[in-house]
């Protein structure tokens, strides 16, 4: 059964109906592969394409609210995205399956899948998103991060994502993101997003996310304590990449690579971000 | 809330210039509806799962994926095959004939698809770098012709297409 609901109203109603579930689908890019060789065979689709509410980008001051629905495309050139949020607008380009999937793909799908290989979150998570939920519940607002951690959010069969809301970067804030990747297509085998802060020459705040390492992303800020209050030098970088490998649990192991290889490449991967952040300011200031 | 449901869907495309009104169940993905229901079998079928890019078509201007492309959720849609480039007459676009030129294309599974990435990439960009080109032919696997000879059929094109560019 297929319904094509023309509102939010309309698609919680419907999705609190169903007593067997649904499938949530929009640019369908994540789904399809799973419908075509019969992994999912669902008895009701929910089409939310056609609702606008979950459509555009808008920038407040302090806050820029993301449409679920927007594409991965959009997230690359839409001008709010690309000034306020860079780092998002890079990770986006990063997304494999080439330009097909970038013009389907949707910003939403991508974060419902909550895939371990996947590039959005990474760098959601280094910018400390938060992302905004309907369910029979009514609407509710958590971080990126709490909704990682719980397993009951409904997502992509009963609640829908409804906004994805994250603070403007601030004009000196220093990023970077790095995919260890074997084609230009392909998934990462670690991926890596940072973002950093500067107090002269000293490094006052760092945030790495790393995905593709372990099931979920790891936020790893806290353990890097050790480096604020001093500057970047390639020591401390080889010490970031060793904590952010320590920081690495349980590492996948799959077709993109081995455990341990993983666990190691994530360490490379947040080193790699964090000089292409640092290039940034050196690019920068060579110019100036 | 329950008469929202219906077993299918009714959409509208217009392809390759021509208009169709279809009832498509909702698993059914628009390279199906291409290939079996309008016969455009120059969209080809590959991986299924979004990697390979073979069955590459245009929706509304814009590359897509028709085999993850879910013809349900396209109510209203203009859709470009590599069948809607020639002429009425036959002759080629020129893009085709810049591929055909420069050998872009070995045993051709991947032609329709990798001529349809340059497209879009070519009205939008006209005189591409090499990175570009790679960007955009990143969702197209070719695996017989090389891509040394796909990317000079890509800037013969634009240099037929655009010539004020060059």
């Amino acid at each position: 059964m297929y319904a094509r609901p023309r509102n939010l109203e309309q698609a919680s109603e419907l999705l609190a109906s169903l007593s067997s579930g649904a499938v949530i689908i929009a640019g369908g890019q994540e789904i399809m592969p799973y419908i075509n060789y019969g992994v999912m065979m669902p008895d009701v689709y929910v089409d939310i394409g056609g609702i606008d509410a979950l459509r555009g980008v808008s920038a407040e001051t302090d806050e820029v609210s993301i449409g679920p629905l927007t594409v991965h495309r959009d997230i690359q050139n839409v001008e709010e995205i690309v000034e306020r949020l860079p780092l998002l607008a890079y990770a986006a380009k990063q997304i494999g399956g080439g330009m097909q999937v970038h013009n389907r793909g949707t910003i939403g799908g991508n974060i419902v899948a909550m895939h371990p290989l996947y590039d959005v979150a990474p760098a959601l998570l280094a910018l400390e998103a938060e992302v905004e939920l309907l369910s029979e519940k009514g609407s509710q607002r958590m971080s990126l991060s709490e909704l990682q951690d719980l397993s009951n959010h409904g997502l992509g069969t009963s609640s829908i994502l409804t906004k994805i809301l994250v603070k403007p970067m601030s004009p000196t804030t220093l990023w970077g993101y790095y995919k260890l990747k074997n084609s230009a297509g392909a998934y990462g085998s670690a991926n890596a997003a940072v973002v950093i802060q500067l107090d002269g020459e000293n490094i006052k705040s760092i945030r790495v996310a790393i995905g593709a390492a372990t099931e979920k992303v790891v936020v790893v800020s806290g353990n890097l304590d050790s480096y604020l209050g001093g500057p970047y030098s390639s020591e401390v970088g080889l010490a970031i990449q060793k904590t952010c490998s320590d920081a690495i649990g349980e590492p996948l192991s799959d077709q993109q690579g081995d455990g341990v290889w993983r666990k190691a490449m994530a360490g490379v991967a947040a080193r790699r971000a964090t000089e292409m952040a640092l290039g940034k300011l050196n690019n920068s200031s060579s110019k100036g | 809330m329950e008469d929202l449901l219906d077993i299918s869907a009714l959409i509208q495309l217009r392809v390759d210039g021509q208009f169709h009104e279809l009832d498509v169940l909702p698993s059914r993905t628009l390279l199906d509806v291409l290939r079996d229901d309008l016969g455009k079998k120059g969209t080809h079928l590959g991986c299924k799962t979004g990697h390979c890019g073979a069955c590459t078509v245009m929706i509304d201007g814009k590359v897509a994926k028709s085999c993850i492309t879910m013809a349900a959720t396209l109510s209203r849609a203009e859709i470009t095959t590599i069948e809607g480039l020639a002429d009425d007459d036959g002759s080629m676009h020129p893009i085709q004939q810049a591929f055909w030129d420069e050998a872009g294309l070995q045993c051709g599974y991947c032609a329709p698809g990798i001529v349809l990435s340059s497209l879009e990439l070519i009205q939008d960009n006209h005189n591409p770098s090499t990175k570009d080109m790679e960007v955009a032919l990143a969702g197209n696997l070719c695996r017989c012709t090389g891509y040394q000879s796909i990317k000079r059929s890509v800037t013969e094109a634009c240099v037929r297409m655009y010539p004020e560019k060059k």
